[in-house]
């Protein structure tokens, strides 16, 4: 009897000790996505982000889930705007009970955003945005994935001082939170090159150019550089093929959703020769990792390619369940001390924070906008060079350690 | 601007003088008994134009005001702006560059046809209804999808104009057994409060037919192939006169013009031309007309004014579907973009004057003309484009204090 008692108690204590994790938090495990699927957000980019992240979630839960736990994705529709953003992410927190928060595009959301789940001490991992506020505020529930817009625009001016005869350049970008700052950066880096610059700035959800690209043409530039998300970006690069000062015509730098090559061949079919910026490894450079989710990736959607916000977002959902699992709880300052000590293998490469903590800005002599900021995020700049040609395709042409075709300059 | 002290000046100038014009020759005018409201909107112009040289013998003299009064010192206050602005910042590209102007000025009128057609629409509605519809932009929208989907996913190779008229054909359809279903209530006393009730279930009707699209098609961009693609040609040789590239037609090496906007505009003109003789020349437009003068009498003389209610919300939804239609070819279609357009029209058929079908399509051209103006000629281009929508807002706001009525507007 004594024996079958102790035997019991014994069974009990291992049981509980195994079913703990799980019984520790409500199952399933909840975890946030913030994408725009409307418009005037990057709807293109919005639905990319959120098939990545499904299958982060997929992926995640076939192999166990997180903490004896499936995870579940609760995606959010940004729209793009920041007021939306914010109730977004109260209802994310306190009707839907997530846990920590992947994805998000617009900066200008992120920025709206990131303060609501800081104040409720809820973990983010930003995708998208660039703004170099996000991280630059040291909060200490937000992390980022994404470049910092500083570093993007210093990309954009470097590759514009490698443009032959290039003297003056027109900066078309979205009065946002992105593109106000971000086209800043680029002309100080062109003034640094001894470039001239004029900055137009356009709504986001701009549908008709014509009045302002009447104006860039008479002001003869030698290049166009777009800082803007969204179909907005289409439209202004169609019209200004047809009004002449198009990527055939002069060195143009499209917006990041260009890398969408269906969509952008069906909206831009005089698009051919635009350079466009992606962030994450180069093709020749996959990884296994990366070579296996761009497969899944494609299998799902049936597109040809992954863009690098699709990686960034899957990688977004990725790093949170490794710090969950490594956290070994769903307790908010946990999950930040597994973020700051991460080093997860992605498809972006292997991430990590290193200015963090236990490593300030102070202390590591760098700028605030490097807390909690993946330092080492690749920045490209490739080149459609034929009609239809997927992005995957596209020669890297720019920065000269990842180049692996020569670009063709329309202008010569 | 080179000279923003002179140029304040110019207009502190003429905001003072209009005010005392205004005030002034309305007292000379009620002194004598004579109509004081036209007196105070001409004393505003006169005052404004010419300050106190025209005022004084305008004051003591008190002329009969007749229609060349009422129009003639509104252009002295357009040349007196204008002169200003062009001695204020003689480097302005509007002013150094007739080219530009021209190019501007075409452009502005090609888009504000396109703004008529829809505001005609809206305003056929409010003159034989007597309800704003908020769900205009909405058949704006279905009108661009139904052409593109035809035209490059179900029937490809389909003669774009066939599918124009479907669209145009569906619009009238869904506007016609909407206005049965879900507006009758409002004409025979089924509902208390019929002007609300017509804002909150044509707002619902917007929701519903934006969701359905998304639902649908999705929200990424789409857009339909150009209408027409020319061939390279020019004229002379050099292209001296013109000049024609797949999508653009440059007349005098000064004006560009983009082909899909301007097959728009034709489009637009000729359904201006049918819709105009439809009602003065056919027994239904008259009948329309008739309801929309005087509604009993209508009925006392045979006409239906329900069928004609549904033949008008048909046709309003119909000429939105249309400008929609033919619009998909220049700009990237998404289920939103109906959105602006709609709130667009809004402003024009209250500049035009509520109710008045001239004043609308006059109104669109003049709402094209000076958006073109503004991001065409403001001088700070970050800030040029960015303010587009506000342009219209100003001159409605200028128009509605002078005349409240709106430009075309009569008292009810």
């Amino acid at each position: 009897m004594k024996t079958t008692l102790l035997s019991s108690a014994a069974a009990l204590v291992l049981t509980t000790a195994l079913v703990t994790p799980a019984l520790a938090q409500q199952c399933p495990i909840r975890i946030g996505g913030l994408a725009p699927l409307s418009a005037p957000g990057s709807v293109t980019g919005g639905e990319a982000m959120r098939d990545a992240m499904r299958i982060a979630t997929d992926e995640i839960n076939a192999n166990g889930g997180v903490l004896g736990c499936q995870v579940e994705l609760v995606v959010v529709d940004t729209e793009g705007l920041p007021e939306r953003g914010r109730a977004v992410m109260e209802r994310l927190i306190t009707q839907d009970n997530v846990v920590a928060v992947g994805g998000g595009y617009h900066s200008s959301v992120g920025l709206a955003a990131k303060d609501v789940a800081e104040a409720a001490g809820i973990p983010v991992v930003f995708a998208e945005t660039w703004n170099d506020r996000i991280t630059a505020d040291m909060d200490r529930f937000i992390f980022r994935l994404a470049p910092l817009s500083s570093e993007v625009a210093a990309i954009y001016a470097n590759f514009a001082a490698t443009v032959p005869g290039v003297q003056n350049v027109v900066i078309v970008a979205e009065n946002t939170d992105y593109g106000l700052p971000a086209s800043d950066m680029t002309r100080q880096g062109l003034e640094a090159a001894g470039i001239t610059s004029t900055i137009y700035t356009v709504d986001i959800g701009t549908q008709d150019f014509s009045g302002i690209i009447q104006r860039i043409r008479a002001d003869r530039p030698d290049m166009i550089i777009q800082v803007m998300t969204g179909e907005a970006a289409y439209n202004f690069t169609q019209q200004a093929a047809e009004a002449g000062i198009g990527p055939g015509d002069l060195p143009m730098t499209c917006d990041q959703n260009a890398l969408e090559s269906a969509a952008y061949w069906q909206n831009v079919p005089d698009g051919n020769l635009c350079f466009m910026n992606a962030v994450g490894l180069p093709t020749a450079l996959f990884t296994d990792r990366t070579r296996a989710f761009v497969e899944a990736y494609t299998a799902a959607t049936g597109k040809d390619a992954a863009e690098s916000y699709a990686m960034e977002a899957y990688d977004s959902i990725m790093i949170l369940a490794q710090a969950i699992n490594e956290a070994g709880s769903t307790d908010g300052e946990a999950i930040v001390a597994a973020l700051e000590a991460i080093s997860y293998d992605g498809v972006l490469g292997t991430i990590s924070f290193p200015i963090n903590a236990g490593n300030t800005p102070e202390q590591a002599g760098v700028d605030p906008k490097w807390w909690h900021q993946f330092p080492d995020p690749a920045i490209t700049v490739v080149q459609y060079q034929a009609v239809g040609q997927s992005s995957t395709d596209a020669p890297v042409v720019f920065p000269p350690a990842y180049v692996t075709g020569e670009p063709i300059w329309p202008h010569q | 601007m080179e000279h923003s002290l002179f140029f304040w000046s110019v207009m502190g100038w003429m905001v003072v003088w209009g005010a005392v014009g205004g005030a002034l020759i309305r007292h000379a005018y009620f002194m004598r008994d004579l109509d004081v409201i036209e007196a105070r909107r001409v004393g505003v112009a006169v005052g404004a134009a010419t300050g106190p040289f025209g005022l004084i013998p305008l004051y003591f003299k008190t002329p009969k005001l007749t229609r060349a009064w009422k129009i003639a010192p509104w252009f002295g206050v357009l040349g007196l702006f204008v002169l200003a602005f062009a001695l204020s910042d003689p480097d302005n590209v509007c002013v150094s560059s007739g080219s530009f102007l021209t190019s501007q000025i075409a452009n502005g009128l090609i888009m504000g046809t396109i703004y008529g057609l829809m505001a005609l629409g809206l305003a056929l509605i409010f003159s034989i209804i007597g309800i704003v519809s908020f769900s205009h932009g909405e058949f704006y929208m279905i009108g661009g999808m139904v052409v593109y989907y035809v035209t490059a996913v179900l029937l490809p190779g389909w003669n774009p104009l066939l599918a124009v008229l479907l669209a145009c054909a569906l619009t009238f359809c869904v506007g016609a057994l909407f206005e049965r279903a879900f507006l009758t209530p409002i004409y025979d006393g089924r509902v208390e409060r019929p002007t609300e009730y017509a804002i909150l279930v044509t707002f619902g009707l917007a929701f519903f037919l934006q969701y359905l699209v998304q639902g649908l098609g999705g929200a990424n961009p789409v857009k339909a192939d150009a209408f027409i693609e020319l061939p390279r040609w020019r004229f002379p040789e050099d292209g001296s006169l013109i000049a024609t590239s797949r999508a653009n037609i440059t007349l005098f090496d000064t004006i560009f013009v983009s082909t899909p906007r301007l097959m728009a505009a034709v489009v637009s003109v000729l359904a201006l031309a049918g819709l105009i003789w439809f009602l003065f020349r056919t027994w239904w437009g008259k009948a329309l007309r008739a309801v929309a003068q005087d509604r009993q009498a209508a009925a006392v003389t045979g006409i239906d004014p329900r069928v004609m209610n549904m033949l008008a919300f048909g046709l309003g939804c119909m000429l939105a579907g249309l400008a929609g239609a033919v619009l998909v070819q220049a700009f990237s279609w998404l289920p939103q973009t109906g959105t602006i357009p709609a709130l667009r029209s809004f402003v024009i058929i209250v500049l035009g004057g509520l109710g008045s079908l001239p004043g609308a399509f006059i109104g669109g051209i003049l709402m094209g003309l000076i958006e073109a103006a503004g991001a065409g000629c403001i001088p700070d281009p970050t800030r040029a484009a960015s303010y587009l929508p506000a342009y219209g807002m100003v001159v409605l706001t200028l128009v509605l204090l002078l005349k409240p009525t709106g430009l075309f507007g009569r008292k009810a």
